[in-house]
């Protein structure tokens, strides 16, 4: 009886690493938990739903998939950004309407700052889409400075640049009263979180 | 301020990659032409999808000229990729005018331009710069399109947007596209494109149209089994059936069918039958429409044969001399008897069904021309297979 019960656990389709797969195997999975509806509907005849009339089974389902990109392909402090890409930018911009309701008929301009170039421009073109599903004004322009402001800045420690950097694009018209700067900032290579900080009329606040 | 203007870099310049040795670097390259590889057609499929949106609802009333401002892939893919998403979207477009979007060629839109004002020096993308491509006279385009493709975990994500080339550069419109990793592309033809779920909805239309009524047609060969004394079993006997089969529900869970059958061997017999089956699936309460199903099934059939070969049916008693004779003599042998049989029916593609059966035939369980395949308190004297067609 114990050896069938052991069966049932070596058998069973389980994405955890152990007899049947590895640990990189594992890895390279991205699983959700749905209930039995919801997964029906993502994979339709692969999973068996409660019968209308119900029954006594409690059902919950992990769909797992592989992901697209094997690890290695790009650099890890990348794809931790980019695997939560749609999350990310989502959350906040979600976050920006609720915390800044009163910049509603703002219109939103957004920048990145990635140690990648092609990073930064994912999370500017993702962060637009966001801030668009989310009923907001979104323009392609970006505030500009002067080299002189340029070279002073980028001397100050990041938690006071950006604060003046936003002053300067006050200042200097490149930011209109109308228009609202979302910064999208990556400051350490170590993390894999983003900093998100909004500029209105040169005023600078950290969004998270 | 006359000072050159540059757009703020705020962050220190990443580490410096590792190098990489050559036999690393050409397996990098190998895992990224697989994973390109792997999914372009989902690629394919997000931007059928987008297009197949605008053609439900188009973005603009007529037709608008549209700069495609640029076309960027998941990130470690490079641009070849992105060259084949790009015409793809092109083909797909040129393919649909209804969407109205007309993609017009406009260099000055992405090439690098330097504009010296008074106020200062910009040097960016000409589609950056709205007002120096109106002084450059490129006014072919007053939107720009930009398409962005993601890989997110398992999923692949398609972005779009659509800028309007004025100073203000607004973003007129903007759409997030989402494809799993396990979704099979669903290769539509440019020509006719539909969106996933009208392409679903016609397919189950397509199948639904058919009605609850089928018309089976198969080809079964009966054989019986060898007797275990001096008795002379039948020889096989081929089937051509045909007639009705209705399913109770749509998920056809549980169908029931009436057959009329008719056999033929020159010079040895000929048969007629009639047949009943009731049908119950067994790989799930409703029939997939993509998998095999594969149904359970007992039924009950009467049958008339005649010919010289079926003399076995007739006679209770080892096949004898007599017999033999009045069968020369003209006397053509001539039996009627019923059987039950209880069998097993994947069907595939729902146009074709592969069954195998046992049949009992109780009027005939103590003739001694006729053995038994299985005993279930009745002798099992047939063993039938059977290929079917449904339309």
């Amino acid at each position: 009886m114990i050896g069938l019960y052991s069966l049932l656990f070596l058998f069973r389709d389980d994405p955890a690493p152990g007899l049947r797969h590895s640990k990189a195997e594992s890895r390279r999975l991205d699983c959700t938990w749905l209930d039995d509806h919801a997964a029906s509907a993502r994979r339709p005849g692969q999973v068996t739903t409660a019968p209308p009339s119900g029954d006594s089974v409690e059902r919950s389902v992990m769909l797992c998939a592989e992901r697209l990109l094997a690890p290695g392909v790009r650099s890890e402090g990348d794809e931790a950004v980019l695997r939560e890409l749609q999350a990310l930018t989502n959350g906040i911009a979600a976050s920006a309407s609720s915390r800044f309701p009163d910049l509603a008929n703002s219109t939103w301009l957004v920048e990145a700052f990635h140690p990648s170039a092609l990073v930064s421009a994912k999370l500017i073109f993702a962060a637009k889409n966001a801030l668009s599903a989310w009923g907001m004004a979104v323009s392609d322009r970006l505030p500009t400075l002067a080299v002189g402001d340029a070279g002073v800045l980028t001397s100050l420690a990041p938690l006071s640049a950006y604060p003046a950097a936003c002053a300067r694009f006050a200042a200097s018209g490149s930011l209109r009263p109308t228009d609202a700067l979302l910064t999208l900032v990556h400051l350490d290579s170590r993390e894999t979180i983003l900093h998100a900080g909004i500029c209105v009329n040169g005023a600078w606040s950290w969004l998270q | 301020m006359t000072a050159l203007l540059v757009v703020l870099a705020l962050v220190s310049p990443g580490q410096a990659a590792p190098s990489l040795g050559d036999a690393e670097r050409a397996e990098l390259e190998r895992a990224r032409a697989e994973v390109a590889d792997q999914i372009q057609l989902s690629a394919y499929d997000l931007v059928d999808e987008l297009v197949a949106g605008w053609l439900r609802a188009p973005l603009f009333g007529q037709p608008t000229p549209v700069v495609l401002g640029g076309v960027t892939v998941p990130v470690g893919l490079g641009t070849g990729f992105a060259a084949l998403v790009e015409n793809h979207l092109s083909q797909v477009l040129i393919q649909n005018p209804s969407t109205n979007l007309e993609l017009v060629y406009c260099p000055a839109c992405s090439a690098v331009v330097v504009h010296s004002g008074p106020e200062a020096t910009v040097i960016a993308r000409g589609i950056d710069q709205p007002s120096v491509l109106d002084q450059l006279g490129a006014d072919a385009g007053r939107h720009a399109l930009f398409v962005d493709i993601e890989a997110e975990g398992a999923w692949l994500v398609l972005r779009a947007r659509l800028t309007r080339l004025t100073p203000d550069l607004p973003v007129v419109w903007s759409y997030t596209l989402a494809s799993s990793a396990s979704s099979p592309a669903l290769l539509r033809q440019p020509q006719m494109l539909k969106s996933a779920e009208d392409a679903h909805h016609e397919y189950e239309q397509t199948l639904r149209a058919r009605g609850p009524v089928y018309i089976p047609a198969r080809f079964g060969i009966r054989s019986y089994a060898e007797p275990s004394g001096n008795g002379t079993n039948p020889p096989p006997f081929l089937w051509l059936q045909t007639g009705l089969e209705l399913g109770t529900t749509e998920a056809r869970a549980w169908t029931s069918s009436v057959l009329l059958g008719y056999s033929i061997v020159p010079q040895a017999y000929q048969g007629l039958m009639l047949q009943a089956r009731l049908h119950r699936l067994l790989t799930g309460r409703a029939r997939s429409l993509t998998r095999p199903n594969l149904y359970g099934f007992i039924g009950g059939a009467v049958f008339t044969v005649w010919g010289a070969a079926t003399a076995p049916f007739n006679d209770d008693n080892a096949l004898n001399a007599d017999a033999l004779i009045a069968a020369l003599e003209g006397e053509t042998p001539r039996s009627r008897f019923g059987g039950l049989h209880l069998g097993l029916d994947l069907r595939v593609g729902e146009r074709m069904g592969y069954s195998v059966f046992l049949e009992t035939m109780p009027a005939l369980r103590n003739n001694n021309n006729f053995g038994a395949y299985a005993q279930f308190g009745l002798p099992f004297q047939c063993l039938g297979i059977e290929v079917g067609f449904w339309f």
